[in-house]
């Protein structure tokens, strides 16, 4: 069964289409990367998954059922925009956000203290929202993300403002919550983590699906592959070599496209007689390379369209 | 069901501990326990003194029974008024006025009296003083003139002196008033009954504003520290607005009650205290014991308190939603406080005269029901005013319309940051699917 089934979705707002005709289908344990720009549709179209707004047209089931009501109690969702009542002591709001998604009120106490413990603020139970700091503050709102063990669990940039301890931390938590059988939408804009982390991508434009599959494939599909090369010494070659298509210069290392794929060897040989070369390696796109490429030609068709 | 009660237990919960809602809880019943109390106190301490007056009488038949009239004493034994004669010489009665008149700037005496010559036919006295505005002293003072000056007339006529006196001196009649009701008839006074029913619509107007401004903070807290889209993920918007209304309703009916069983009591046992704490004035004692604070009212209190509350703190809820700080909140809320202070308003002319036709209509209007129909409720008490029980039908209906309304704004508002709609977008939002 379906985890979360998406289909053909849109929403307009004074006639603007913020998400038009978005389709896509979770299966269970997957983690599902959800990427735009900003003000893409991103934010709508989770709205539409927790059923905040209602889409104009389209449907949404969740575990197969339509998502009024209390299917929303199967689902944890951490916003970007996240904050809390900052009068209320931890343990209680924690407490609160349980009866808010219809928990069993027996072993929750439990669950609080076995997850304040696991996120290292078992210490501030007793303390009020206001007098933590921002970290531990999103250390707590994700506790109340997934302490009603949800199946799908949507997190949007879960590790904004996070120190790399603590990223990692949260990150072995969504790790160990995938193994366990949770779908995990995932939505951020650092495409580092998205690489990291997903099997599935969605990229979604001006609210419209640019880009949608499994990682890999997407990698496959756009083809081309980079030569990146750490080295010291003259290098005029970069700009005479007809091997080389285009080149980034960062000053340490060089970015390299090729004409042609096949050439790769010819040109370390080249660089070899020109520089003396400490790496060289040839490289996939990366996310972050395919995102803006795909964002930037799209515009630009849409602007030649007009 | 679970989550309403979860948000109305939280609403209700993380303000009742707070030290401000403690300390007002036991402060309010306080306060208007010292402010009764310092009324009836004032009656005790400021007792007032001697008040010497010179009399020109040029008629020549008023001043020794005058004298004889307004010997009443105060309470520590002293006379209540003093008079001196001061006959019009060769001087003439200007100089004798100039003279009067500084005695008064010098403070010698309070005032003057001059009783003309032909005051049987003129039948008017002029009186001069430095205060001329204690009420119980005209009075006192203009029933001695018109007593001496009847029995004058009637003597010349030739009636005897006995007959007289009974017809006029031991025929004073007094109202006594009473309220007929279903029952029979309950001795009541038009003052006690109309002071009593506007401080308890005070009581309601107070708590209805302070109350519906925390539902807005309340929105707007949710708001502004974005904690809004976390709560929605898990209830629906409307079941949060509900929730928050009830909360913040049931705080205020803590204190309502509170205030209320104080006021019971206190009204119940009111006259054997103040006899205790040494006040002997019949009119104060009368006061207390016509005041009549029952049961019955008690309870439309709390309904219409309930039903009011809802209906404000809505339209509160909506302006929360519709702007973006509490700066902003508290420009706008002007329109809701509006209608509040006009049905305040309706209320005064009402309570005096709860049975006109324009007395049932306005107090049928469910944005004014709550204080209007109140009124009439506690003034005619414990008789109950036509259309009562058919107001309460209509603001439930009313009630419930508009927290539909309002909450197809609220739903689209809490999620909006930014620039404030204007009252025409926000109405759109009402259409939104």
């Amino acid at each position: 069964m379906k985890i979360l089934n998406v289909e053909s979705i849109r929403k307009t707002f004074n006639d603007h289409a913020a998400v038009d005709n978005v389709s896509f289908a979770l299966e269970e344990g997957q983690i599902f990367g959800l990427i735009s720009p900003n003000g893409a549709g991103k934010t709508t179209t989770i709205r539409m998954i927790m059923n905040v707004i209602v889409p104009d047209s389209g449907q949404i089931t969740v575990l197969g059922q339509p998502n009024n009501g209390n299917a929303t109690n199967v689902i944890g969702y951490l916003p970007e925009e996240r904050g809390m009542y900052r009068k209320m002591k931890v343990g209680e709001l924690l407490l609160f956000l349980t009866k808010l998604k219809s928990m069993k009120s027996r072993g929750v106490k439990q669950q609080i203290d076995y997850w304040l413990n696991r996120l290292d603020i078992a210490d501030w139970k007793q303390k009020k929202i206001e007098e933590l700091s921002k970290g531990m503050q999103q250390k707590v709102q994700f506790i109340a993300t997934i302490l009603h063990k949800p199946k799908l669990l949507i997190l949007d940039e879960p590790f904004g403002g996070l120190d790399p301890i603590n990223a990692n931390l949260i990150k072995d938590i969504i790790m160990e919550l995938k193994q366990n059988g949770t779908t995990i939408i995932f939505s951020t804009h650092v495409m580092e983590s998205a690489e990291k982390l997903c099997e599935r991508i969605f990229l979604i434009n001006k609210g419209k699906q640019v880009l949608h599959g499994a990682l890999s494939d997407i990698k496959k599909q756009f083809g081309r592959q980079n030569v990146l090369l750490e080295y010291e010494g003259n290098d005029g070659f970069l700009k005479t070599s007809s091997y080389i298509k285009k080149f980034d210069n960062y000053g340490n290392y060089v970015e390299i496209q090729l004409a042609n794929l096949a050439d790769s060897q010819k040109l370390l040989a080249e660089a070899m007689a020109a520089v003396t070369i400490r790496k060289f390696e040839i490289k996939e796109p990366s996310l972050n390379d395919i995102f803006i490429e795909t964002v930037n030609s799209k515009n630009r068709e849409e602007a030649d369209h007009e | 069901m679970s989550k309403i009660l979860a948000i109305i237990q939280r609403e209700y919960v993380s303000r009742a501990r707070t030290k401000g809602f403690i300390i007002g809880t036991l402060i309010f019943p306080l306060m208007i326990v010292m402010f009764l109390g310092g009324v009836f106190l004032f009656g005790v301490i400021f007792q007032p003194t001697t008040k010497s007056f010179v009399v020109i009488d040029q008629s020549t038949i008023v001043y020794p029974e005058f004298v004889n009239i307004l010997s009443d004493t105060l309470k520590g034994g002293a006379p209540k008024y003093r008079f001196t004669e001061q006959k019009v010489g060769d001087e003439g009665l200007d100089a004798v006025m100039e003279q009067c008149q500084q005695q008064v700037r010098d403070k010698q005496i309070d005032g003057y009296l001059i009783i003309p010559p032909d005051i049987v036919e003129s039948r008017t006295v002029k009186y001069s003083a430095r205060n001329v505005s204690d009420f119980e002293e005209h009075q006192e003072i203009q029933q001695a003139l018109s007593r001496i000056v009847g029995n004058y007339t009637l003597t010349q006529q030739g009636y005897p002196a006995e007959d007289i006196r009974e017809a006029l001196w031991e025929n004073r009649i007094s109202l006594v008033s009473a309220q007929v009701t279903a029952e029979g008839e309950v001795k009541k006074s038009g003052e006690s009954s109309f002071a009593l029913t506007y401080l308890l619509t005070y009581i309601m107007f107070l708590m209805m504003m302070i109350y519906g401004a925390m539902v807005t903070r309340s929105v707007i807290e949710e708001k502004s520290q974005r904690i809004t889209e976390t709560i929605i993920s898990a209830v629906r918007p409307w079941q949060l607005m509900v929730g928050k209304i009830i909360g913040i309703c049931a705080l205020g009916l803590t204190q309502l009650i509170i205030v209320g069983i104080i006021f019971l009591m206190l009204l119940t046992y009111a006259s054997p205290l103040l006899m205790n704490i040494g006040v002997t004035s019949p009119d104060v004692i009368e006061f207390a014991e016509q005041t009549h604070f029952t049961a019955q009212v008690f309870v439309f209190m709390i309904v219409f308190f309930i039903l009011g509350f809802v209906l404000y703190s809505t339209l509160y809820a909506g302006l929360g939603a519709i702007v973006n700080s509490e700066d902003e909140g508290q420009q706008n809320q002007m329109p809701i406080v509006f209608i509040i202070i006009i049905s305040f308003l309706i209320m005064f002319s009402v309570a005096k005269n709860p049975d006109t036709p324009m007395a049932l209509w306005t107090s049928l209007i469910p944005l004014f029901t709550p204080i209007v129909m109140f009124a009439r409720v506690a003034v005619s008490d414990p008789m109950l005013p036509s259309g009562s029980i058919v107001s309460i039908g209509i603001m439930l209906t009313f009630n419930a319309l508009l927290i539909l309304l309002i909450g197809r704004i609220y739903r689209v508002g809490i999620l909006m940051y930014g620039k404030r709609p204007s009252l025409k977008e926000a109405i759109k939002w009402v259409r939104y699917k």
